[in-house]
């Protein structure tokens, strides 16, 4: 299983997980807020996505990250939900754009390689 | 005229119900910072909310009611809000001087889990570590039978469960809850909110080790505890038949789900030696528990012998370690102990660079 090595956040409205395997993956808050993957924003049934993007305010944002178990990433947000659980497996395939080998961690800048947004 | 006291103040207050808890607001305890100066009454109302649409209400409520009484000569009201806490945050928090959380599971009852439990915490706390016990068997706690405890744990001021100390070890067990032999009956949501509190609202202080007696099986309750526990790793108990192999792999598969290391599993009850020859009768087969863990790949921790003092010595309450420290199955629980310790550190050391528990503010998330 992917785990994360580190997390970072990249000004106010990115969240950058840095991967056991080097690989980084960035996350609009935003966008991560709207993927939220818990039992009140998706039909555990059908799995069809029931949060709607109206629903999010625009500058929501995590009020807190905290590990669950071995093998999640759970978030508060700031507009009250706290109930979503990303698995790692999950969280690292909601960026798949980021696992080209480009992106594999080679520290040649100071700054972190910018690469495509959720 | 009468001195105006705290009491009459309260009781006072008492008659102002929250419109939605439907209860008086010193049982719920929103009353603060109760102030009386001679006739002079100060308090302030924290409620839940700050956006509370009942609270200019409530406020004139409060001030109605004690300027009711007789000496009072002013009241000041301050409303205040705190909103509830959700029930994640900061739940690791009295987890965080515990460095090994180790759960010890099998896939079937009747294995001799709590037994192994038992003994590989007094082995481990021989060696000079700090060892703690959480007996999460909801459905059938023998921790305090095992190490002979009869006290129940203590709350503290901050509401917090203080674990039963016996020897060096810290234990909390359901069973310290339990009227005698009544049994716990208890439907699966209770449960697991139960287990929740064990893990997360007991002040464990500073340990190496925190060993949970897993429930047998991998029902909702094992899966609530691997999920939210931070477990390092998870030792499995079998004993040497098919079935129980069977069922220990699910066990395994179940921890590995959650991604906890799965440190090896244990084959109890390989033989038994009799009182007349030194012979190994391999009564229930031989060899599963080695077969299962070379077949899953995770490492075999060794087999424990049967002995009828082991059972004698978890039903007085002196686990075989500790009552016949150079017995067979004491030597074996003691090798346990070695492997499981030095799993764990090569496991920590293969980690260091890895994120582990964390409980982070969005403001506190550092920036590259």
């Amino acid at each position: 299983m992917m785990i994360p090595a580190s997390l970072h956040r990249l000004g106010d409205r990115t969240l950058l997980v840095t991967w056991n395997d080097g690989r980084r993956s960035e996350y609009d808050v935003r966008a991560l807020r709207l993927a939220c993957p818990c039992a009140s924003c998706v039909n555990e049934w059908t799995g069809e996505r029931t949060l709607r993007p109206a629903q999010v305010p625009e500058n929501v944002r995590p009020v807190r990250l905290f590990s669950v178990g071995r093998y999640a990433l759970g978030v508060a947000w700031s507009d009250g939900h706290d109930t979503g659980i990303y698995g790692f497996d999950y969280l690292r395939r909601l960026n798949p754009a980021l696992s080209g080998a480009e992106t594999l961690e080679t520290p040649v800048s100071p700054k972190p390689p910018r690469s495509e947004h959720l | 005229m009468p001195a105006v006291t705290t009491e009459l103040v309260l009781e006072a207050l008492r008659h102002v119900q929250d419109p939605d808890l439907h209860r008086d607001i010193v049982s719920l305890g929103f009353v603060k910072n109760l102030n009386i100066d001679g006739g002079a009454v100060r308090f302030d109302v924290e409620l839940t909310t700050p956006a509370c649409p009942v609270k200019e209400d409530l406020k004139r409520q409060c001030e109605h009611m004690v300027s009711a009484l007789p000496g009072v000569t002013a009241v000041d009201v301050t409303m205040t809000a705190q909103p509830a806490r959700g029930n994640m945050e900061k739940r690791t928090a009295l987890l965080k001087d515990v460095r090994h959380i180790v759960a010890v599971a099998s896939g079937k009852g009747g294995v001799g889990k709590s037994t192994a439990t038992a003994n590989l915490a007094i082995a481990l706390a021989n060696t000079g570590a700090k060892v703690g016990v959480l007996d999460a068997d909801i459905y059938g706690p023998s921790m305090s039978l095992m190490f002979g405890i009869i006290k129940a744990p203590e709350i503290n001021a901050e509401k917090k469960l203080v674990p039963v100390t016996s020897r060096s070890l810290k234990v909390v067990s359901m069973a310290m809850f339990d009227e005698g032999e009544k049994g716990v009956v208890w439907r699966g949501p209770m449960v697991s909110q139960m287990i929740q509190n064990f893990v997360h609202n007991v002040v464990w202080g500073e340990l190496d080790y925190l060993l949970i007696d897993m429930p047998p099986g991998t029902g909702d309750v094992q899966l609530t505890l691997t999920q939210n526990a931070p477990l390092s790793g998870a030792v499995i108990i079998t004993t040497p038949q098919d079935v129980s192999v069977l069922d220990a792999k699910k066990g395994l598969r179940m921890f590995q789900s959650v991604n906890v290391p799965v440190l090896g599993i244990v084959e109890n009850m390989s033989y038994f030696v009799c009182d007349e020859c030194t012979k190994k009768h391999y009564i229930f087969r031989r060899g599963g528990g080695r077969r299962i863990a070379e077949s899953l790949g995770v490492p075999f921790l060794g087999e424990v012998p049967l002995e009828p003092e082991v059972a004698e010595g978890g039903d007085s309450g002196t686990p075989i370690v500790e009552r016949r420290p150079g017995s067979p199955a004491a030597l074996a629980y003691k090798a346990l102990a070695g492997s499981v310790a030095s799993s764990l550190s090569i496991l920590s050391a293969g980690q260091a660079g890895l994120l582990g528990s964390f409980d982070l503010k969005w403001e506190e998330v550092p920036e590259p």
